[in-house]
């Protein structure tokens, strides 16, 4: 098994359904080993891409190679990849071990290495010892860890994860989320992750797709998805947004120059952009970039500059929310650090923002 | 659920109650007295008890074939019914097809069919059956069997259909996922989970059958059922109170398999309920182990 090659392929995939286009071309390599998350609104095409994967569906056009092999038209049964559902779908009349056993006894594995298999499950899920219990009796988490267990016993080529974590409340998520990570870095399996949640897209995965209305929209590690958003959908749907309509006024070396008024401006990168004097552009910036100052800040080179009033606070716990009337004409969103100092902002100040030029991303379909 | 209710309406409710408990139940105490009142004729005064009826009747070998007969007959209708419901249910619950509501219709219609046109509609085709196409057979059980079958269908799909509806699909495709072909997968997790209302709808089946009499009337040929014998013999006074103490001894055995498979149906009804009940309120780790993160 060489690194190189890919677990799964998704090859120009489409599915409709009557006519709506659940799945509009789609094209996917993932990697041995890879934990990827297919993240969007619901109704964005990620749970049929999954269930196109686990044979649950059939493309209407394209082709799925898992493990360079074909499985268009193959059977769920015969597929060498297992699925999480949504809502555990444990089996209710067969106890934790049954459970876990199912995939084991339908390959006719022998009995003794079927108990040190179900064991060894159970260990690394952290629920050793309940084997002889029913899934009615356990809670949502511990559910949730038997239904992984069954699905990981089998040593699929890939496990499907739909919206696993999601009946859970917030705090159990958070430990599941580090959990699943763990148990992934363990085995190595490779992990197809579907959630419209792009908090636990960004804190689990090696690559996020974001999908939207049946295409992916950008595919890369989570960094890069957050901070360097291609598409005003992207931006918009991971994390907070603060679009601004940038005209170029001026291209100065690495900076593009948007002048406002006499001490303010907005930059942004000229990287890999060609663009001249005059063009209008789309930049997001994230509302923890930029910096809330006092009214007479100092002028940075290189950075955007902008004065404004406070309309709103909103205390967040871990942040601060400010909502800043700004000179453009626009508001913008502006988180901090609930720290001592900001209690002195209040609503109607005049403040300045400010954000380093390589924290304006120009989203790369409106140049 | 507790609706605000005046004390005058509370009374009110309690006296409808009443009359109903009255109004549905007297005759059949009325049967269980006179089953067991040492008198010839049915009525009073009462003059002492006793077991005699019960058992002149167990010593009637007419009766006691009727009985056998009607006991055959309801087992293979409630084999055949079930047989026929779980696929019908399946079908009905889990697909989608062209027309599913006609055919949903059409299964259902019996349930509104008066018996009379049922059964005089069935013993044409009967006819028909017989003379056009050629099959050469007697009316009598095999007859009755087919047209309690019809009757008893739409009961036992409106029994099995709203427990699979309740079985999520997911279970099924976990199945499937797992590495079951579809047979395997009915085998080994919807059928086990849809068994209550199989058995729920094998004993309806069965009750239908076994006391029915205006279908067996009409295709029964000469086959004498238990209802048919009954139906006989209240033209003979004499005969009576041994009738009534059959008739209790039926009533009580059909009562108590209703309330055995009510039982049944509710205690799996609870496990089927916990089962997918989710609890969100921890974390799913032993307190006492660590789990490195």
């Amino acid at each position: 098994m060489s690194d190189a090659s890919s677990a799964i392929s998704i090859r120009a995939v489409r599915k409709s359904f009557g006519d709506v286009r659940a799945v509009d071309d789609i094209s996917l390599e993932i990697a041995e080993g890879e934990f990827i998350t297919l993240l969007g609104p619901s109704g964005c095409g990620k749970t049929t891409t999954m269930r196109m994967i686990a044979g649950f569906e059939e493309p209407d056009a394209g082709t799925i190679l898992l493990r360079d092999t074909d499985v268009v038209g193959i059977p769920p049964n015969k597929r060498e990849v297992n699925m999480c559902f949504q809502h555990y779908a444990l089996f209710p009349h067969m106890s934790v071990a049954e459970n876990i056993a199912y995939g084991l006894r339908l390959r006719k594995v022998p009995k003794d290495e079927r108990r040190r298999r179900v064991d060894e499950m159970l260990e690394m899920v952290g629920l050793a010892g309940y084997g002889s219990r029913r899934p009615g009796q356990l809670s949502g988490g511990q559910q949730q860890r038997i239904a992984l267990a069954r699905a990981l016993v089998n040593r699929p080529a890939a496990l499907l994860l739909d919206e696993p974590l999601g009946a859970l409340d917030v705090k159990l998520r958070k430990a599941m989320q580090l959990e699943l990570k763990r148990i992934q870095h363990e085995l190595g399996t490779t992990f197809v992750y579907v959630t419209h949640d792009q908090e636990e897209a960004l804190s689990m995965s090696d690559r996020i797709a974001v999908m939207n209305a049946g295409v992916i929209e950008q595919l890369g590690p989570p960094r890069q998805i957050y901070e360097h958003p291609e598409t005003p959908f992207v931006a918009d749907f991971v994390g907070v947004l603060n679009g601004l309509d940038f005209r170029v006024d001026e291209v100065s070396g690495e900076d593009l120059l948007m002048r406002i008024g006499e001490r303010e401006r907005i930059v942004a990168p000229r990287a890999g952009v060609d663009v001249g004097q005059g063009a209008t552009l789309l930049v997001a910036v994230r509302p923890e970039r930029i910096w809330l100052r006092g009214e007479d800040a100092t002028f940075e080179a290189h950075a955007s500059r902008i004065t404004g009033t406070i309309a709103q606070v909103v205390y967040l716990g871990t942040l601060t929310q400010f909502h800043v009337d700004t000179a453009l004409g626009r508001r913008l969103i502006v988180h901090e650090l609930s720290d001592a100092s900001l209690s002195e902002a209040h609503e109607g100040d005049h403040v300045t923002l400010t954000w380093a030029r390589e924290d304006s991303a120009i989203l790369s379909d409106t140049v | 659920m507790n609706v605000a209710i005046s004390a005058r309406g509370r009374r009110a409710l309690w006296f409808s109650f009443g009359f109903l408990l009255v109004f549905l139940y007297a005759p059949l105490v009325i049967l269980v007295i006179f089953s067991f009142n040492d008198r010839e004729f049915v009525s009073f005064p009462w003059q002492g008890f006793t077991l005699r009826w019960y058992q002149q009747f167990l010593e009637n070998p007419f009766l006691l074939d009727s009985l056998k007969t009607s006991a055959a007959i309801a087992t293979m209708t409630s084999v055949v019914t079930t047989a026929l419901a779980i696929p019908a249910s399946i079908a009905l619950s889990r697909r989608r097809f062209f027309a599913k509501g006609l055919v949903s219709g059409v299964l259902l219609a019996p349930l509104v069919i008066p018996l009379v046109v049922l059964g005089t509609a069935l013993l044409i085709l009967f006819n028909i059956v017989k003379t056009l196409i050629g099959i050469d057979f007697e009316l009598g059980m095999m007859s009755i069997m087919v047209a309690h079958v019809v009757i008893a269908l739409p009961f036992a799909i409106l029994t099995i259909v709203p427990r699979l509806e309740r079985i999520p699909v997911a279970l099924e495709e976990a199945s499937r996922d797992l590495g079951a072909g579809w047979w395997t997968a009915f085998r080994t997790i919807t059928f086990p989970l849809l068994a209550p209302a199989v058995v729920s709808a094998a004993l309806i089946s069965f009750t239908i059958s076994f006391d029915e009499i205006v279908l067996a009337e009409f295709v029964g040929g000469q086959t004498t059922t238990f209802p048919r014998y009954l139906w006989s013999q209240m033209r003979l006074p004499r005969q009576l109170p041994q009738v009534i103490g059959v008739a209790v001894i039926v009533l009580v055995v059909s009562a108590v398999v209703v309330m055995l498979s009510e039982l049944l149906r509710r205690r799996t009804d609870t496990a089927l309920e916990a089962s997918t009940t989710v609890f969100d309120d921890d974390i799913g780790i032993p307190t006492n182990e660590v789990v490195s993160a």
